[in-house]
């Protein structure tokens, strides 16, 4: 402890009189692979037959790859590369020569990065051959495989995790100016402003994204005949007497679907909320919370595999002539089971929120407990609870291949199979989500911008219903 | 809800419920009301305990029956037969899980780092910045609500059309990543905040920097919370689909970089499903998909509940 303070004061004073010979050497091989780089980059600029230099110039991309017409850089390009490369290793050298701390840090971060670099390689080597897939695996070979792995994961990671070790160990002796500290605070501060406008920079390309892929069929088709149409036919070509790109029946179906799951869902959350805030014992809300959330994360192909295999030949056994079993009744199950968690969680918090006296007023006036709940804590959060059930109708409106998997997908406007008016719900739909899912891997011009238009439709409708969630949530905490 | 509202309200709904009672009027006739009304909020419960359970025993027995090392170690055959096994599946949602967690994480935290550390301080400085901050807080908010299709089509006209990046595992990377970004952010945001107050005092009175500060003392301790988050954001690209099925390309073959095009498990399980009809194979998928699912929850519960207590023990 003392010696490391004496080094550490000296260091300080007379900055290289304490070197350690790891630095020293760190600082030479760093110069040596600068050099090691520059010959690299000069050879791989020459032609070659075969060998290592040529294995290397196919890694690079510098041979066109077969079917490819040129290779994908130009040897000028890597010399460039190299040079740089070689350059940051000199200046890294220096600082290392020098006992500068942001050397250390920088040759730290490098180590650690090789060290990821090769980890995820031995995984995905290993991966790939247990899981390539050509012939069966046993149980033996996969024990072996996987304890090879460990091992090179163990030789390769060996010197640079004792380089780290002694690097963080020698910290002392590296030194750093005042200046220096400050002019890197400032530069992670740029840094971070950068990461926290990512999003921001996100949501901006995707509104130009879509906006600019969807004018195409703005331009030609028009926003009233999409908007008002209702038949969509787009194998029919543009300019044409039945170019009909119309989306009604869509807008129609996410409406329906939505509203099925919103009539099935929300008793039952605000039901299950209100179990959770107000009823159960706590082993209970141990058991059902947990179960909840579960929910939230089922992946929804298995939601939707459920409606194919389990719902579709239930909903089948009512006798009505042209029930397939997919359709907006199946469609609005599978979605009322998908928003439970969203709308319970809201709506347990909303009905926490609720101030304590209010319940303790109302049960001192000589009401039940369920009475106090009714008329007293429910209305009181109020807000919240609309707040939750408005985020349940976006996730159901955003819900894409559950649905498409269990609605039938028929492009028509949904109308009641027989007399009776609910026969609507066992008739197939398709929504906007499913539109753009099902047709955008093969379509192309106007009627790919007329889905990108869809998309648009959709995130408008997606931003509203939660900007106004959002406003009720404000409301209620201020 | 302004405060004159609510008492008025309240009052209004204490008159009704007085009312009530007295025409009710018996103490029996409002306990079996309150009995019935309960009984309905335990039905409800009940069946959304019971469609957990239903859809996860349902897939996971059925799915048992086709699991066994050679579905596990197989490739699909392709085309429309259904046949084969599964495991070029594992191997691409391994390298998306991956990928969008190693390009996510970095701007996720950071973002978290300067909303919750920085944003306070340099809002005061000039009034751009506290603009600026605004506007990163709702890019936040807007892009958790947006549904993962809009990603996909996102990804589709950037990634793989105009960046000419094609169907491949960087294109869904990519899009992936901007699915879980908000996820990321808001946990460590949480994380951090959690963070007593002290902490950062003690470091910066010993003459550390803000960012010594940061990321000698706050992060550590913000740890186990990013790590949660980090580990909710695997369920969700495990979990998703949509975005894949734009993106990816949907090839059954072992994808060798990045830029070959693959299937994930999620979207194996809707290819069989809906274009071969082999609902068993699709079965076997899905179980592996919830298990999976199912053992991440595990975790983030048990860590939630270990840094509750925690917290909790501080005493803060």
């Amino acid at each position: 402890m003392s010696a490391d303070f004496k080094d550490a004061g000296s260091g300080v004073r007379a900055g290289d009189q304490q070197r350690h010979w790891v630095a020293t050497a760190l600082g030479i091989v760093l110069v040596l692979l600068a050099a090691a780089v520059i010959v690299m980059g000069v050879m791989v600029t020459m032609p070659s037959e075969g060998g290592v230099v040529n294995d290397l110039q196919t890694r690079l991309g510098l041979i066109a790859e077969e079917g490819a017409e040129e290779a994908a850089m130009s040897p000028w390009q890597v010399l460039v590369a190299a040079v740089i490369v070689a350059a940051l290793f000199v200046l890294l050298a220096r600082g290392m020569w020098a006992l500068q701390n942001w050397a250390r840090t920088g040759v730290i971060l490098m180590l650690i990065l090789l060290g990821i670099y090769f980890g995820l390689n031995v995984v995905f080597g290993a991966a790939a051959e247990i899981f390539g897939g050509e012939q069966v695996v046993g149980l033996g070979a996969i024990l072996q495989i996987a304890l090879k792995g460990l091992f090179r994961v163990a030789a390769t990671g060996a010197i640079p995790i004792a380089i780290i070790y002694v690097l963080i160990t020698l910290g002392p002796r590296f030194e750093e100016t005042p200046g220096q500290r400050a002019f890197i605070d400032r530069g992670i501060r740029y840094i971070l402003v950068a990461t926290a406008l990512s999003s921001i920079f996100i949501v901006f390309l995707i509104i130009l994204f879509t906006a600019a892929r969807s004018w195409e069929a703005i331009r030609d088709v028009g926003l009233d005949t999409m908007l008002l149409g209702t038949v969509w036919r787009p194998g029919s070509i543009i300019g044409t007497e039945d170019a009909q790109l119309g989306l009604v029946p869509m807008i129609i179906g996410s409406i329906l679907s939505t509203f099925g799951a919103a009539l099935i869902g929300v008793p039952l959350s605000i039901m299950t909320a209100t179990l959770l805030a107000e009823v159960a014992p706590q082993l209970v809300r141990e058991i059902v919370r947990p179960a909840v959330e579960l929910l939230a994360g089922i992946p929804s192909v298995v939601y939707g595999l459920f409606g194919m295999v389990v719902l579709a030949p239930l909903i089948r056994r009512f006798e009505v002539p042209g029930n397939s079993g997919f359709g907006l009744l199946n469609a609005s199950i599978i979605l009322a089971v998908m928003i439970i968690p969203t709308v319970t969680n809201i709506a347990e918090d909303a009905l926490r929120a609720v101030p304590k006296r209010y319940k303790e007023g109302s049960l001192a006036l000589g009401a039940t407990h369920w009475q106090t709940i009714w008329s007293v804590m429910l209305p009181a959060a109020r807000s919240g609870l609309i707040a939750a059930v408005i985020l349940g109708i976006g996730r159901a409106l955003g819900e894409t291949m559950a649905l498409i998997m269990v609605i039938g997908n028929a492009i028509a406007i949904p109308k009641p199979l027989t007399d009776n008016p609910l026969t609507l719900f066992l008739v197939p739909a398709r929504t906007l989500t499913g539109n753009i899912a099902v047709e955008i891997n093969y379509a192309a011009g106007a009627h790919r911008s007329a889905l990108f238009f869809t998309g648009v439709l959709l995130f408008l409708m997606i931003l509203l219903v939660n900007s106004l969630a959002r406003f009720l949530m404000k409301e209620r905490s201020v | 809800m302004s405060g004159a509202q609510v008492t008025s309200s309240v009052a209004e709904i204490q008159n009704k419920s007085v009312v009530a009672g007295m025409a009710v009027g018996s103490v029996a006739r409002r306990k079996l009301s309150q009995r019935i009304a309960f009984g309905f909020t335990w039905l409800a419960g009940f069946l959304a305990v019971a469609a957990l359970v239903w859809i996860v025993g349902y897939v996971v027995v059925q799915g048992v029956q086709v699991i066994n090392l050679e579905f596990l170690t197989t490739r699909p055959a392709g085309g429309v037969s259904g046949e084969g096994g599964m495991s070029t599946t594992i191997v691409t949602t391994l390298y998306l899980v991956v990928l969008t967690i190693v390009i996510a994480t970095p701007l996720g935290v950071g973002a978290a780092i300067f909303l919750v550390e920085y944003a306070g301080e340099v809002q005061r400085e000039s009034r751009l910045m506290a603009y600026l901050i605004k506007i990163a807080r709702i890019g936040v908010e807007v892009l958790a609500g947006v549904p993962s299709i809009i990603f996909g089509l996102f990804g589709f006209a950037l990634f793989v059309v105009a960046l000419e990046l094609g169907f491949s595992l960087l294109s869904a990377g990519l899009s992936g990543a901007c699915l879980i970004l908000p996820v990321i952010i808001r946990t460590s945001e949480e994380a951090l905040l959690a963070v007593p107050r002290s902490y950062r005092e003690g470091s910066l009175a010993l003459g550390a920097t803000k960012w010594q500060t940061t990321v000698g003392v706050v992060l550590p301790a913000a740890m186990p919370g990013i790590i949660t988050g980090v580990v909710l954001s695997v369920g969700r690209i495990i979990a998703e689909t949509a975005i894949f099925w734009v993106t990816l390309g949907g090839s059954y073959r072992l994808p060798t970089s990045i830029s070959h095009a693959g299937r994930s498990m999620a979207l194996h399980v809707y290819m069989l499903a809906s274009e071969t009809r082999a609902f068993d194979k699709a079965m076997g998928t899905a179980a592996i998909l919830i298990v999976t699912i199912v053992v991440l929850n595990l975790i983030i519960n048990y860590t939630s509940r270990r840094l509750a207590a925690r917290s909790m023990g501080r005493g803060r």
